[in-house]
């Protein structure tokens, strides 16, 4: 884990540069460049609100606010994995002849995410006081879920870039996984729609108490209890540790296999 | 800055020292189309693959600010050896140690992206050569220099003529002042006018006692610049030596006769 830390500083410039490079090619040529990293979000939420609000309504006040504060970070978790799946793969002709830390191309990609989410929660401030929802203080607190969701991302980034180095169908099994997974974490609708004998069932998601944390602190203007926090970044930490000690163990090995 | 300091310090020292190289490769043979033929296989247990070794048990030491020809013929594991040098692949066993900041001139602009302009790319590559932004910044003005490719540092490098795209990767490799400089069979690029210039430079290189690694099969070359030659044949090291004896091996081991022994 200390190693994971000095190398990520050691390559900070590297890794920012990718970065950079990242998002640049991926607003390349788009008459509106980079505000589309504003715009998508916020045209999804036209979108929901429309279908949600006013067609199939649903029993919750405010529901697009309900669903983006959860949506937002979903999406960044989903993107992330689903760019850096393919990063060292993709990175292949570099790796084949430049000797460079591996570990880079996974954290890029996963820096390129996090500026998006960060500029996707722009249109979600500007829609609660156009929803007339409370603007509440716990906004200030979204950094911890923000950072428990990064490590947790980050661990399952490693794992499964490695995965897909030597099994290309990672990628394409990675993107079911996903989707199934989207439908069993209370995203679009509340743990409270569930019956209660199955609610242990879903508590065993990772990825739920992370998610908690946003939809109380944007939606309901509530801190998670202490434990909620506490295995929020539990589940991090042993995703982070798995996903790193695969990483490093097989990193030397990639160059044959790309 | 450092590195320099430790670097000079050391300069009467070994700046490449190679212990028992080996570097074994993993041949897949045939792949299994369909799940059918993959089955089949699994059940046949039959293997699909073999083990090959490209560098073989290779030993060598290079002192600071000598010039080595690495010859051998195609496949003898010239590039994969140069390539263990410079840190890409890990041998499979052996190590192999370098003292001081190293530049492969192995595949010119292998870090370049094509959406980014020159500029940019210069960057990117720097840092991925392990350089830092700061020293990047300071030394983007004489690589541009270098380069010499005029308003074009600004265009994404996927509009670059063959030529400006070398030009602009050999003066990153080149500019950011390294010890060592591994050289594989790329001098024969860009028109003749760059060309010299490059070959000015790796001359300057020489006299400013750098060590270089020089990968060719144009014996002319090995011969006027290399104090010392080594051999690879198969792998392993064939001969070592001053430049002119191992030349003549090598030339022998290229006879219409040897060659159609093999």
């Amino acid at each position: 884990m200390n190693e994971l830390v000095r190398e990520t500083y050691r390559y900070r410039e590297l890794i920012w540069a990718l970065a950079l490079k990242e998002l640049k090619i991926r607003y390349k040529r788009s008459v509106l460049g980079f505000m589309w990293a504003l715009l998508n979000p916020a045209l999804m939420m036209v979108v929901l609100s429309l279908v949600f609000g006013t067609i199939m309504r649903f029993p919750i006040p405010h529901y697009a606010i309900f669903l983006l504060s959860v949506l937002l970070p979903w999406t960044f978790f989903a993107q992330s994995l689903s760019y850096s799946v393919e990063s060292i793969v993709s990175n292949g002709d570099l790796i084949k002849k430049v000797a460079v830390a591996k570990l880079v191309f996974p954290m890029a990609a996963i820096v390129s995410n996090i500026i998006n989410l960060l500029l996707s929660l722009i249109p979600l401030a500007l829609l609660v006081p156009i929803m007339r929802h409370p603007f509440y203080w716990t906004w200030l607190y979204l950094p911890i879920p923000v950072l428990a969701l990064v490590i947790f991302t980050l661990g399952m980034t490693f794992f499964f870039a490695v995965a897909n180095v030597y099994y290309r169908d990672v990628a394409h099994i990675l993107q079911v996984v996903l989707s199934a997974w989207f439908y069993f974490t209370p995203i679009i609708y509340s743990l409270d729609f569930i019956p209660q004998k199955y609610q242990w069932l879903f508590k065993l998601n990772p990825l739920i108490y992370v998610i908690n944390g946003f939809r109380l602190a944007v939606y309901y203007g509530m801190l998670p209890k202490l434990q909620s926090i506490a295995a929020s970044f539990v589940c991090a930490f042993i995703a982070l540790f798995i996903g790193f000690a695969v990483f490093r163990k097989y990193q030397d090995d990639f160059v044959f296999y790309v | 800055m450092s590195d320099m300091s430790e670097y000079k310090a050391a300069s009467s020292a070994i700046a490449i020292r190679a212990e028992n190289l080996t570097q074994r490769f993993r041949v897949i043979q045939e792949r299994p189309d369909t799940v059918r033929e993959l089955f089949s296989k699994f059940l046949r247990h039959t293997s699909t693959y073999h083990d090959f070794e490209a560098v073989k048990n290779v030993s060598f030491e290079i002192p600071a600010g000598q010039v080595v020809g690495l010859i051998g013929r195609n496949g003898s594991g010239k590039s994969t050896l140069l390539k263990i040098i410079a840190g890409v692949y890990k041998p499979t066993a052996g190590r192999v140690q370098v003292e001081g900041k190293l530049a492969p001139l192995i595949e010119l602009g292998t870090g370049f992206h094509h959406e980014l302009t020159g500029r940019e790319n210069i960057l990117l590559n720097g840092l991925l050569m392990g350089y830092s932004k700061r020293e990047m910044q300071a030394k983007e003005q004489s690589i541009i220099d270098f380069a010499d490719i005029g308003d074009f540092i600004d265009a994404p490098v996927k509009q670059y003529s063959s030529g400006m795209y070398v030009r602009l990767a050999f003066a990153v490799a080149t500019e950011v002042d390294p010890q060592i400089l591994l050289v594989d069979e790329i001098l024969t690029v860009g028109d003749i006018a760059f060309q010299n210039k490059s070959f000015e430079r790796i001359q300057k290189f020489r006299q400013s006692g750098k060590t270089i690694v020089l990968v060719s099969h144009a014996m002319a070359m090995i011969e006027a610049y290399c104090d010392r030659a080594i051999l690879l044949e198969n792998g392993s090291v064939m001969a070592d030596g001053p430049t002119h004896e191992v030349a003549e091996e090598y030339k022998a081991l290229m006879t219409p006769e040897a060659v159609g022994a093999v």
